[in-house]
């Protein structure tokens, strides 16, 4: 199973440094990985990824040069480019297939794309490989979940990860609300969380999909990461780790110790 | 739990509008438009409601001809919608009235609500003070700044006023400041949208509670006039007031203009003038005419008016002015002034910002040889007065 599933945004600290981040993230066992394109607008982000946005629309990263930051890597986990739409809209589906090509791109994860609102650009971009990731939230039904996932189905256990995987957002709110809610933000220490409703969560969502899930749910230290893996699914990684590169720590003295503490 | 929307969620040949929200929300949206559908076929609801209106509201307002003005502007007659005479002082309260009546049947105790102007934020407080719920409104901090006098009501009838300081501290931050917080409280707290944007079912939930202007005005213009007029005008922000004012026409032998924010130039971030610089695009849920750079990220916008000042036209106003059903037209800052002076001297009604932009395109519309006019006054301009003091140097 995937151990971590870790977000950055891509030109924060830089466009530059961020083949360098990838290729170390690769070296460390992240098998997939989550980079979120800058937007005006992300309704769904929290204070931390709203920070990193601005700062890396700031710094000059659009779409466009995001991935062309990323064309030709090798050395990279695969990538889920997590995005709003509007940007993916403005560039067309046939412009983003072609830039999306030479990436380690293989999964999209639009927040705020329902299935069904754009059937053409969703099909054209799943046949071309960038298949849109299926979002559980805890308001969506299990009725509605399993609408969800044969939208957005499955390709099978022969493609990678990065395909495969239900993203289940395991509270109400905005990305990074648990972190910035725990008692110190600073150390990530949020020791005593009671995940028994994710886990409950997570063993109903079991009952109707056989997929990988991963599972966002604003948490950062060691132990809950693990109480996580040790329910069979993958732990998400965002606004903490945002919030300590911004800090100046590597990423690998970021990871190292959340891929640890397994129980 | 219904699992798909029954309404039509799209308008015009573009198919504008949608549901473009996070997940979260998606079931949360769902069961709006139940208890919208619910409620209107609820003969109760619609009562409470049209006597909320009446006794809370003050409708139907006046239909009141302005003949010195219309004199002034060489046109025959002028009849204007006195909305600034609803209690709270503009259209916005139709719509936050009965979606805060429509929150409570829901079993919801808690509102969320974004404002610009600051009118739609008083309109939510005073609804959820009267209906005993809480309620928190969410402005840009340069929004608090230029409209403090709303703050302040809004403070008096015990309603939270939250600042956001992010972008340009205006009504795009305060949207996605509330559509944030209703993510994380959408299973006991509603979002009362001010506008007829935003995912599907708000487009349509507010055009809803808003033609009620309309209605009364077809009616009062016609026992008035004896006759419709040959143009109906009104401000557009994100529409709630354009298309409250307009739909009720649409059948209609007549004009129907829009009139947006022109601010003070015409390059991208010095206007909110949709129709005249937008592109088809996303933003707060719904698909329509955005201002927006190459990359799909919002503009900046611009106006002298809070409650114009949005980057987004709604998407049903959006889809009637591309199929040709209304037309858009701009009004710059300063024309939006001299409209207000105008109406003030010679009619002794200070409109809002806003609504000055309508007043604005009349001149033209005269010199097109339009002999009669009905005007949309969404709102009284007591908030802005020190917006006038300084431009007009009075």
């Amino acid at each position: 199973m995937n151990p971590l599933l870790p977000f950055l945004m891509a030109g924060d600290p830089s466009l530059e440094a961020l083949p360098a981040q990838l290729s170390e993230a690769r070296s460390l066992g992240i098998e997939a990985l989550e980079l979120g394109l800058p937007h005006s607008d992300p309704i769904a982000d929290g204070p931390v990824l709203q920070g990193a946005a601005h700062r890396a629309i700031g710094r000059g990263a659009t779409p466009t040069r995001v991935l062309q930051a990323l064309a030709g890597l090798t050395g990279s986990p695969d990538l889920i480019l997590f995005t709003y739409l509007n940007p993916l809209l403005q560039i067309g589906a046939e412009r983003l297939k072609m830039l999306l090509a030479p990436t380690p791109v293989k999964a999209l994860l639009v927040v705020d794309l329902p299935f069904g609102e754009e059937p053409t650009f969703e099909a054209a971009l799943r046949e071309a490989g960038y298949p849109m990731v299926p979002l559980l939230a805890p308001t969506t039904t299990l009725d509605r979940a399993r609408q969800v996932l044969a939208a957005r189905p499955d390709p099978g256990p022969a493609a990678p990860f990065a395909q495969r995987f239900a993203y289940v957002v395991a509270r109400l709110g905005v990305t990074g609300e648990g972190q910035d809610a725990g008692q110190d933000a600073a150390q990530g220490t949020t020791q005593g969380a009671d995940l028994t409703p994710v886990r409950e969560r997570v063993t109903q969502l079991r009952s109707i999909s056989g997929r990988p899930l991963a599972v966002g749910f604003g948490l950062s230290d060691a132990a809950s990461l693990a109480t996580v893996r040790a329910m069979g699914a993958t732990p998400v990684v965002g606004s903490a780790l945002v919030r300590e590169l911004a800090q100046g720590k590597g990423l690998s003295a970021c990871l190292t110790p959340l891929m640890d503490g397994d129980l | 739990m219904t699992d798909a929307f029954a309404l039509p969620t799209r308008f015009g040949a573009e198919s504008l509008g949608g549901c473009y929200a996070p997940e979260t929300l998606m079931q949360p949206l769902l069961d709006l438009e139940a208890a919208f559908r619910s409620a209107l076929a609820d003969p109760a609801f619609q009562a409470e409601l049209k006597a909320e209106l009446r006794h809370f509201v003050g409708r139907p307002t006046p239909l009141m001809a302005a003949p010195r003005l219309a004199a002034e502007l060489g046109l025959k007659a002028l009849y204007l919608k006195r909305e600034d005479l609803t209690h709270t002082g503009a259209h916005k309260i139709n719509n936050a009235l009965a979606q805060a009546l429509l929150a409570r049947r829901m079993g919801k105790a808690e509102i969320i609500a974004e404002t610009g102007a600051g009118q739609h934020g008083v309109a939510t407080a005073a609804a959820c003070a009267r209906l005993g719920l809480s309620c928190t409104v969410y402005m840009g901090v340069t929004d608090m700044a230029r409209q403090a006098p709303n703050v302040a009501r809004m403070r008096l009838f015990g309603t939270k006023v939250v600042p956001v300081e992010a972008g340009q501290g205006t009504l795009k931050e305060a949207v996605n400041e509330a559509l944030r917080a209703w993510a994380g409280r959408c299973d006991h707290a509603h979002y009362i949208l001010g506008s007829a944007l935003g995912p599907h079912p708000f487009p349509t939930l507010v055009r809803t509670f808003q033609t009620v202007i309309g209605e009364e005005a077809r009616s009062q213009v016609q026992e008035q006039a004896g006759a419709l007029p040959e143009a109906v005008v009104a401000c557009a922000g994100g529409g709630s007031n354009g298309l409250g004012l307009l739909v009720p026409f649409l059948g209609d032998p007549l004009r129907r203009l829009a009139v947006e924010a022109g601010g003070h130039g015409r390059a991208l971030g010095e206007h909110a003038a949709r129709l005249d610089g937008g592109r088809m695009g996303v933003l707060h849920g719904c698909k329509t005419l955005l201002l927006q750079d190459a990359h799909g990220r919002t503009a900046e916008t611009a106006s002298i008016s809070a409650g114009l000042d949005y980057p987004a036209l709604g998407p049903e106003l959006a889809a009637l002015a591309l199929d040709g059903q209304v037309e858009v037209r701009r009004a710059s800052d300063d024309e939006a002034l001299a409209g207000a002076r105008l109406l003030c001297e010679r009619e002794g009604i200070l409109p809002a910002l806003e609504s000055s932009h309508a007043l604005a395109a009349l001149p033209a519309l005269a010199a097109e040889g339009v002999a009669t006019v009905l005007l949309g006054l969404s709102g009284r301009g007591d908030k802005d007065l020190s917006t006038y003091q300084s431009r007009l140097e009075i």
